[in-house]
């Protein structure tokens, strides 16, 4: 089982960036994408997702597993959203859609406004995955502690995140060791004619040894923390992060992003717009 | 370890933190998002899916306070979503439910102790209790846009979510805390 973050995008010209400029334009992105329904602006911020997203150098065939798990985690949303609101979409009325047909048995319509919805969730929801997913294959694993103190987060919490994400390989190993012990023993989670109770209860011989161990492990690191003095002042950080021109210039794109976008959504233009074509569909 | 770094750990309170505190958090969230590869959905249901490691969540908050709750909820949740690939900040308001879940798990472990004297019966009501309240922070997907209407919300997000997590907790939380309590004990904690 591999679970722990890879870095795939090792001497990519996002990877020569500062972390912080990572962390900070997926901020700004995210805000900017969820005040947006508006497909001809969501076209231009998936645009620059992608290109963002290229920059990094991911190879796709390493992440598509990721990517599967979004799209069908994005058509979940979609299809929940669009068959329980019963065709009441962004400020439409059931009378201003343009339908298309009824879902047989819920009656939901399926309209111009709702396809439209449609193709503005996915835009939006991908666009957010692609400025994420450097995040974690386009940071060094050593830089995150210390972009998080460098963002604000006080030092003892950056270091606990740094913490997690050197536990995370670890602790998947201790995982697959503890299922392997357990198959010697006769374990098996798949077993097939349980119910999903039964099977939570299945877990029991995973997550208590693999939880008791990494607790009663944790002692060692807690000592060595507090020897070297650990929480009795600031800490300082061996890596040291400065932002070049390069660095500047992303961050005041986003940030420039995000105020152009705040101004259009305080005017009203970036709610749901239904293009001519989808509704001249529902007439013909 | 030092008799001055036990004795201090033992008089510190549930909001301070400590090394032990951050390296129990930083445990909890690994092993949070390591065990979130785990999922069984409920038969009959589209999205009710029971996680057994959010176990984890009420656990860390119920055995090691709220602000390791707090953390292994919300950094856990994030980093098992980047892993996946969903993205650290895409559902960042469910990764800080998931927080509150924690947080709330250990302030009801402190709060409830001298109403329910049976620790394992405290542990579980704790964790139902933190989960039905923690979590009704998702329905701030219908102000970011991720819920079309209060009845989307409340059967696609908050219902599944509080039916899957409230019967994990419920089942795994006690035993946790029954495995770690004699560990605790002989460990001097």
């Amino acid at each position: 089982m591999n679970v722990a973050p890879r870095y795939l995008g090792r001497g990519s010209w996002l990877a020569r960036r500062d972390p912080r400029v990572l962390i900070v334009s997926l901020a700004f992105f995210v805000v900017t994408v969820v005040q947006v329904w508006d497909l001809r602006i969501l076209a231009v911020l998936a645009v620059t997702a992608y290109a963002y997203y290229r920059s990094a150098r991911i190879p796709f065939r390493e992440v598509r597993l990721q990517w599967g798990y979004v799209i069908f985690f994005v058509s979940f949303l979609v299809i929940v959203n669009t068959l329980l609101t019963g065709g009441e979409l962004r400020g439409y009325g059931v009378e201003e859609l343009h339908v298309y047909f009824n879902v047989p048995l819920l009656g939901t319509p399926i309209s111009a406004e709702s396809v439209t919805y449609a193709i503005a969730q996915y835009m939006r929801f991908l666009s957010m995955a692609a400025v994420g997913f450097p995040i974690a294959f386009a940071i060094a694993p050593g830089d995150i502690g210390p972009a998080f103190a460098r963002l604000g987060v006080p030092y003892k919490f950056a270091y606990g995140l740094e913490l997690t994400f050197r536990f995370v390989p670890s602790l998947a190993a201790d995982l697959q060791t503890t299922i392997d012990a357990q198959r010697v023993r006769g374990y098996e989670w798949e077993a097939k004619g349980r119910s999903p109770i039964g099977k939570v209860r299945r877990t029991i011989p995973l997550v208590t040894p693999l939880t008791m161990n990494a607790v009663i492990g944790a002692e060692d690191t807690i000592d060595a923390m507090d020897l070297r003095g650990f929480g009795t002042q600031r800490r300082t950080w061996l890596r040291q992060l400065a932002l070049d021109g390069t660095d500047r210039l992303v961050l005041l794109f986003f940030g420039g992003l995000l105020a152009a976008v705040t101004a259009l959504s305080v005017a009203g233009l970036t709610q749901l717009w239904v293009p001519q074509l989808l509704i001249d569909l529902a007439s013909a | 370890m030092s008799t001055a770094t036990l004795d201090r750990d033992r008089n510190s309170g549930m909001w301070d933190v400590t090394a032990r505190t951050i390296v129990y958090a930083a445990i909890g969230a690994a092993l949070y998002a390591v065990l979130a590869q785990f999922q069984v959905t409920l038969p009959g249901t589209a999205n009710v899916a029971l996680r057994p490691g959010f176990a984890i969540v009420t656990f860390f908050g119920f055995a090691f306070g709220p602000i390791v709750g707090l953390f292994v909820g919300l950094v856990g949740n994030a980093i098992a979503d980047q892993i996946s690939g969903w993205g650290l900040l895409t559902s960042w308001n469910w990764s800080l439910a998931n927080g509150l879940a924690g947080l709330l798990a250990g302030v009801f472990g402190v709060t409830l102790a001298g109403t329910i004297r049976n620790r394992l019966a405290l542990s579980a009501v704790s964790a139902i209790l933190a989960v039905a309240i923690g979590f009704l922070f998702v329905f701030s997907d219908l102000v970011l846009g991720s819920a079309e209407s209060f009845e989307a919300a409340l059967t696609a997000n908050y219902l599944p979510v509080l039916i899957g997590n409230a019967i994990v907790a419920g089942i795994l939380t006690p035993i946790l805390v029954a495995a770690w309590e004699p560990l605790r004990e002989s460990m001097g904690r």
